[in-house]
């Protein structure tokens, strides 16, 4: 996972022209690779510290590896989106609640509305970019940041949920599992070779395209060039609002990609699921090096953020240690990085 | 009016001795001494960036120093911070006031200090009281229970001096006090300075305004790049004298010689008007040309409205908030968007570097070609070698002072982020260049490559509009100077009949509170304050 984001370039020069001092150097070097740094660590803990059975560490193991992958995959992709959002200075609270609306609607359109797999994704999709869309022409429109915004969202988005879904949960099964849906959906929850999970084949797909066009389209440097300074962007001939409204877009259809592998892996539309994920999300943009304030950071760390908070809770799993004590850990890990973050801005 | 001579003959009330102090392997001061005396205006120059903020923030607290002391009254000091200075009374009148301008007058002046009865509640007719003793005292009479925004500058800027004698200030340090004030206003605060003066107060003042200084002061300090220069009574200092103190060099080696040629006209302005909006001047029947190879010159006091001029031109204000006829090349425009300026071939190096022009996170390359990425996109993907080829050339052929293309723009010096900004509008390849305040708090040898700069791009076929502040950076460049005053254009002035006295005139022109315009007691020269000497040779 090593995208060439452009940010890296940058924040590595943000030490003095010449002649720091080497620990300053070393510590550079140290919050360029945060996410990746940050995973390697976890790897090679949780390598250290798993339970060994039949002479297999279970960490290690590929098929726990692989799990890892697959688990992390709606949060990865979520977090592609999120880290377009944070870029340009923005937040998008409303991911989980997207998600519960998207997944919920995948799972009526393949069961109840006897859709087909294309249609129903791209009709998904579309209802992802529409709600996004929504985000972003208040926030920019009315001027209304965008934290209330997509606070608002939150409570829209899952309540439309319920009111057209009917609260209860849309179950999706195959039609050879006695469902109705076509087998052509479920390859999201396929694994290529019997191997590598096909959810984290799309978010490392989707990290690849959206990291690539950071790096090389116009609409990528005006992402973070509207996060650094948008009065210097607008003033350069960046079309602003609408930038801020194709990225609000952007992570509404990224959310309704992650609700759709979602869907048909817990074969299963919920209005109540996707609890928190916007936490999660954040937080692994966040550990992922993206400055809250916009304008620095990129793709690839965020996934290597997920990734990361993933591979903690499998270890902390395998080591029987309890859910309460993992969501301790993650938040200290959330302050570790912004305080990263900061240690880094005062040069 | 110099009181140099009958100055008793005290000790120094301030002295700071051999002050140093380093920004992160940056030399800010070097070896710095400076003494002060009671009864004495004790004037502070140097050109940006010359260290002249950094004494005056050691002083104050707000830095502490490296090296050197600090003596007051004969006793060693070392402010730690803006509180501690104060209660050592040593008060600073800064260029941006610290004041709440939606309390009352009287709450501003006991912002911080606010005055309480025995229940703990803040006793606003007491704090009236006192406050209307105090401004008295001055001769200010203004409403105490108004919000401050009501006031005009020169009335707030008194009544932050009032609240410096109210707290008993020993040392009072005013920093480019008269920027936005007209010239009744300037005699007014004059006067109060020199009734300061007689009180025993020592007063440091810093100002780029030559005239002010030899008006008011009696000693003269003079920085350059962080070192002293030297100390002078006033009246032992000619304008040419301490110019080449400030400067190091002749000023006429800093601007080009005049040898342009103009062609045809590029930008028409009639009847442009723009409606004011918050902190923005409102424009009135603005008209103005500028023909290729022309630099035209924008000047005024502070908020005349240049910078709104050259906004109105750039497409930066709501476009329902314009009216008026703009064309570029003989055919009407309408800029609804700085973006629709920039397809017209315009460019504008903003007044705020780092909050308008910059995005200081960003890397010199990305900043660069921001502007101009069209060019370098093909079937939408960007071509990052051409990019680097390109942006590179032109960071070097406008001698960029940076590691590389990958540096943030945030850690250059003021100079080369100038320069930064200016290859990012060459980038688009310009025909209109508007430029506001290109030199600011930028060091004397960027300045000069600037003015070559802007001087280059008018041979070359560019029409140039120039805002500045600095009436010599005016003089030396333009080919027309319009002075702008409350939003209007006051006057032009031809290159040939225009000195710095010429354009204060009309810069003050239209201004309210002239009635008791008290007509400055032979202080102002007749002859230009610094000559324009490369214009003169045409």
């Amino acid at each position: 996972m090593s995208i060439p984001t452009p940010h890296l370039a940058a924040t590595a020069a943000l030490a003095m022209p010449g002649g720091a001092p080497a620990h300053r150097r070393l510590l550079d070097q140290v919050l360029r690779f945060q996410g990746y740094l940050g995973l390697l660590i976890v790897f090679l803990l949780g390598s250290a510290f798993a339970p060994v059975r039949d002479n297999t560490n279970l960490f290690l193991d590929l098929p726990n590896q692989m799990n890892i992958l697959r688990y992390v995959a709606e949060t990865g992709i979520i977090a592609i989106g999120m880290t377009l959002v944070i870029l340009i200075g923005e937040i998008d609270l409303a991911v989980g609640a997207v998600l519960a609306f998207s997944a919920t609607f995948t799972a009526w359109l393949l069961t109840n509305g006897q859709f087909s797999t294309g249609t129903a994704f791209v009709t998904v999709l579309f209802s992802g970019v529409a709600l996004g869309f929504v985000n972003g022409i208040v926030t920019t429109g009315l001027r209304i940041p965008s934290f209330v915004v997509t606070l608002a969202m939150m409570s829209f988005a899952r309540g439309l949920a319920r009111l057209i879904f009917g609260g209860v949960s849309i179950p999706l099964l195959p039609i050879s599992e006695g469902g109705g849906a076509p087998e052509s959906a479920f390859f999201f929850s396929q694994r290529l070779g019997g191997v590598l999970p096909v959810p984290a084949l799309v978010m490392f797909a989707m990290a690849i395209i959206v990291g690539g066009a950071m790096r090389y389209t116009a609409f990528g440097r005006h992402v973070y060039a509207i996060g650094g300074n948008s009065v210097a962007a607008r003033l350069s001939g960046v079309r602003v609002d609408l930038v801020r409204v194709t990225v609000f877009a952007l992570c509404g259809a990224l959310t309704a990609f992650a609700s759709f592998i979602h869907a048909v892996q817990l074969n299963q539309g919920a209005p109540n699921d996707g609890y928190a994920y916007e936490l999660n999300a954040i937080a692994a943009v966040v550990i992922g090096g993206t400055a809250l304030q916009g304008g620095i950071g990129g793709i690839a760390g965020s996934v290597a953020g997920a990734w990361m908070l993933g591979m903690i809770d499998n270890a902390l799993n395998l080591n029987n240690v309890e859910a309460d004590v993992q969501l301790l850990i993650k938040g200290a890990l959330i302050v570790g990085a912004v305080a990263l973050q900061r240690l880094q801005r005062r040069t | 009016m110099r009181a140099a001579n009958d100055t008793p003959a005290t000790v120094a009330l301030l002295r700071m001795r051999g002050i140093c102090k380093r920004f992160a392997g940056v030399t800010a001061l070097d070896n710095v001494d400076i003494s002060v005396h009671a009864h004495e205006v004790h004037a502070l120059m140097g050109e940006n960036g010359a260290g002249k903020s950094t004494l005056m923030k050691i002083l104050s607290g707000v830095y502490r120093h490296d090296n050197g002391s600090i003596e007051l009254a004969g006793r060693t000091v070392s402010p730690s911070d803006p509180r501690a200075a104060q209660a050592l009374g040593i008060a600073i009148i800064h260029q941006e006031l610290n004041q709440v301008p939606e309390l009352s007058v009287a709450e501003n002046f006991f912002l911080g200090r606010e005055l309480k009865n025995r229940f703990g509640i803040i006793d606003s007719a007491r704090m009236r009281e006192e406050s209307k003793r105090w401004l008295a005292e001055l001769g200010i009479r203004v409403d105490l229970a108004k919000p401050l925004r009501n006031l005009r500058i020169a009335e707030r800027q008194l009544l932050e001096i009032a609240k410096a004698i109210s707290l008993d200030a020993k040392v009072l340090v005013m920093d480019e006090p008269t920027t936005a004030l007209n010239t009744a206003e300037v005699q007014r605060l004059f006067e109060v300075v020199k009734r300061l003066r007689e009180q025993g107060m020592a007063v440091i003042y810093i100002s780029h305004r030559m005239d002010e200084i030899f008006r008011i002061s009696d000693r003269i300090t003079v920085l350059r790049d962080g070192k002293l220069v030297g100390s002078m009574p006033a009246h032992e200092l000619t304008r040419h004298a301490l110019i080449k103190m400030m400067v190091g060099r002749e000023l006429r080696e800093l601007f080009p010689a005049r040898t342009r040629q103009s062609g045809a006209e590029v930008v028409a302005v009639r009847g442009l008007s723009v409606r004011g909006s918050i902190g923005r001047q409102a424009l009135n029947d603005i008209a103005l040309t500028v023909h290729a190879g022309e630099i035209v010159g924008l000047a005024g006091l502070l908020g005349a409205g240049r910078t709104e001029v050259l906004e109105a031109l750039f497409g930066v204000p709501a476009p329902e908030r314009v009216s008026g006829d703009i064309r570029i090349n003989g055919t009407a425009v309408r800029l609804r968007s700085p973006r629709d300026a920039i397809g017209l071939g315009i460019g504008f190096v903003t007044e705020d570097r780092k909050q308008q022009s910059l995005v200081l996170v960003r890397s010199v390359g990305e900043n660069a070609s921001l502007a101009a990425l069209g060019r370098f996109v093909r079937g939408g993907v960007l071509q990052l070698r051409r990019e680097a080829k390109e942006v590179g050339a032109q960071v070097r052929a406008l001698r960029v002072k940076t590691p590389s293309l990958h540096t943030a723009a945030a850690s250059l010096s003021g100079g080369n982020q100038q320069k930064v900004v200016l290859a990012k509008w060459l980038l688009t390849q310009p025909k209109v260049v508007l430029l506001d305040e290109p030199t600011q708090g930028i060091d004397v040898g960027a300045k000069a490559e600037i003015y070559e700069l802007i001087d280059r791009l008018a041979k070359s076929g560019t029409a140039v509009v120039l805002a500045s502040s600095e009436m010599p950076e005016l003089l030396a460049l333009c080919d027309r100077i319009h002075v702008l005053c409350e939003g209007r254009i006051a006057g032009t002035l031809d290159y040939t009949e225009a000195t710095q006295e010429r354009i204060l005139d009309l810069a003050t022109r239209y201004s309210a509170h002239v009635e008791n315009h008290i007509p400055p007691p032979g202080g102002l020269s007749t002859k230009p304050a610094i000559e324009p000497a490369s214009k003169v040779s045409t």
